[in-house]
């Protein structure tokens, strides 16, 4: 019951960029299309379920003065290994993620895991926790580059969906369609939520 | 010293940091609801981004690249952005009580706000950048960072008095407005290369 | 005091962990990162100035060595991509570089054994757009397939065969001179080769 509670938060209760408005940069920088949402959504669980799993092993040497030093230092690491990992094996990926790689260290949504989280329960939760979130978090980007890539090239996953004789709005790549597209996926998920209680 | 301009225009207006490169939207969305924490928040990035990208300038070129440890940059920069900022309360704190009132309370936040990792990455990996133009670099992404932030927080303090849907209120109507902001932006393009 | 001797001890052994583990992936990785980077800087440029019909991968088998020195006198190392053919090479693919109007050229160029351009491509530069960028287009470098170090190899100004590009004369001869920089290093590098 526990762990799947924890886990299936992360889902829709506190699904990361939508509902707890952290972690936009990359959310709105990366989504142009589809596939490049979900290879930082897979990024970014990799480094917060490693993060969890090793902040809530050492919760009780850790002193809490320097916590969040250590934290920083644990999540950086597993940043590192990620960045050297694409860059040989998912190179064009790497490329296209460029400088948003290096800075998942400064997702909020992750120190925030580790800090509200991790450091107060065991492994087994605090996995089910990333995990969930993760996903959550991946869901979410994959949902927004599609329906920008969607708008934006007619496309998705690369497929084209909506025929030739569809227009592209070319803005909908650009940094205005991002906020406009985060922005509507928000009042919609308000509009279903009161809808529901 | 028309380079000079030339890198300040770029970095303010043309690849504003928030609205065309996508960093530091954290904050950008987040303390965009009151003025006088909106200047509070853009001086202090401003003046950490600044001093971070000077500081990870020397470590890369004095300490990762002659000891081939490039890889460890991530780590590296994100240890002396935390401590930096650290040092730079405590100074305050003691020196500069005045201005620690009006800073303090942001000065944790920006550790983990991206514009300043982002911007020290992007001045420190520009090949074509001597210190000083990184220097400007940086100065200038931080003054762009405060004039996005100041102008969203002037709309939505409006936004926050008129009749919007329900649905609308707070967040999406926040970022509908940056979107708009973005799209004005979009207007500089093209001014400088 | 006990609070601050474990506050250090701690974060020590959590920055050597680290350090140690990272040090681990970083060599584990390296060769197919080198590879990666390889096979999409310079992969496309190696595949098209090589003639068709090679049957291995040229940056699996590239071929290092030192020729020569920088101003500094350090020696500098020299990447070649050999084509082969039933086990034999039939071509080489290495770069060079030399200034144009703004900045470096850098072109890929393709020779085979006889020392004649099989092709030549422009990897990076830093040309005005429009004007000097169009040395990128086939039709200019097209023109050097066939050449060898001779002087045909020069502009049609200076009494070669190579049409410039109207305008950008400087960036034009930036790329000859890169191609044939090339071509002198090529019974160098011919012999080291084999």
């Amino acid at each position: 019951m526990g762990v799947a509670k924890e886990f299936t938060k992360g889902l829709w209760k506190e699904v990361p960029p939508f509902r707890l408005v952290l972690g936009l940069c990359p959310t709105l920088a990366v989504t142009t299309a589809a596939e490049n949402g979900l290879g930082m959504g897979l990024a970014t669980t990799f480094v917060l379920v490693c993060s969890n799993f090793i902040v809530s092993l050492l919760r009780s040497i850790i002193p809490s003065k320097v916590r969040i030093a250590a934290y920083i230092v644990v999540i950086a690491s597993f940043v590192v290994i990620v960045e050297l990992t694409m860059q040989a094996y998912f190179y064009p990926l790497y490329k296209v993620l460029g400088i948003f790689i290096p800075l998942i260290v400064v997702n909020c949504i992750i120190l925030g895991r580790a800090e509200a989280f991790a450091s107060k329960n065991g492994p087994v939760l605090s996995i089910a926790d990333g995990l969930g979130m993760g996903l959550g978090f991946t869901l979410s980007l994959t949902f927004l580059g599609a329906l920008r890539e969607l708008l934006g090239s007619g496309t998705i996953f690369k497929h084209a969906v909506l025929g030739p004789s569809f227009e592209p709005f070319a803005i909908m790549l650009k940094p205005p369609g991002a906020f406009i597209c985060l922005g509507l996926i928000l009042a919609t998920m308000n509009l279903i939520s009161t809808r529901k209680s | 010293m028309s380079e000079y301009w030339l890198l300040i225009v770029s970095a303010v207006f043309v690849n504003n940091i928030v609205l065309a490169r996508y960093l530091g939207n954290c904050p950008f969305l987040g303390v965009s609801t009151r003025m006088d924490t909106a200047t509070g928040m853009g001086m202090a990035v401003i003046f950490v981004t600044t001093l971070a990208t000077a500081i990870t300038w020397f470590v890369r070129k004095s300490l990762l690249e002659p000891m081939g440890l490039e890889y460890l940059q991530t780590i590296a920069f994100i240890l002396v952005i935390a401590t930096l900022v650290q040092l730079v309360e405590m100074f305050l704190q003691k020196s500069i009580p005045a201005l620690y009132r009006a800073l303090g309370i942001f000065l944790p936040l920006i550790t983990t706000n991206c514009a300043v990792l982002g911007t020290a990455v992007l001045a420190v990996e520009n090949e074509d950048f001597n210190f000083m133009e990184g220097l400007v670099f940086a100065f200038a992404s931080g003054v762009g960072f405060s004039l996005a932030l100041v102008l969203l927080t002037g709309i939505r303090e409006r936004c926050a008095v008129a009749p919007i849907p329900k649905h609308l209120q707070g967040m999406p109507v926040g970022l509908a407005t940056a979107g708009l902001l973005a799209l004005a932006f979009l207007g500089f393009i093209g001014m400088v290369h | 005091m006990r609070d601050l001797v474990k506050m250090v001890v701690v974060l020590t052994v959590i920055c050597s962990a680290s350090g140690l583990v990272l040090s681990y992936v970083n060599e584990a990785t390296k060769e197919p990162r080198e590879y990666q980077l390889l096979k999409y800087v310079k992969g496309p440029s190696i595949k098209a100035v090589l003639p068709e019909g090679y049957e291995n991968d040229p940056i699996t088998d590239k071929i290092v060595f030192k020729m020569g020195t920088d101003e500094k006198g350090h020696p500098v190392e020299k990447t070649i991509f050999p084509a082969k053919k039933g086990g034999k090479i039939v071509a080489l693919a290495y770069d060079s570089a030399a200034p144009g109007y703004h900045g470096n050229i850098a072109v890929m160029i393709g020779v085979d054994l006889e020392g004649k351009l099989t092709g030549v491509s422009i990897m990076t530069h830093t040309e005005t757009p429009g004007l000097g960028a169009r040395v990128e287009e086939p039709q200019f470098t097209q023109q050097f397939a066939g050449l060898t170090l001779s002087e045909e190899l020069n502009l049609s100004t200076r009494g070669g065969r190579i049409d410039g590009i109207s305008g950008a004369t400087l960036s034009s001869n930036g790329v000859v001179n890169a191609v044939r920089q090339a071509l002198e290093q090529f019974p160098k590098i011919k012999e080291e080769v084999l």
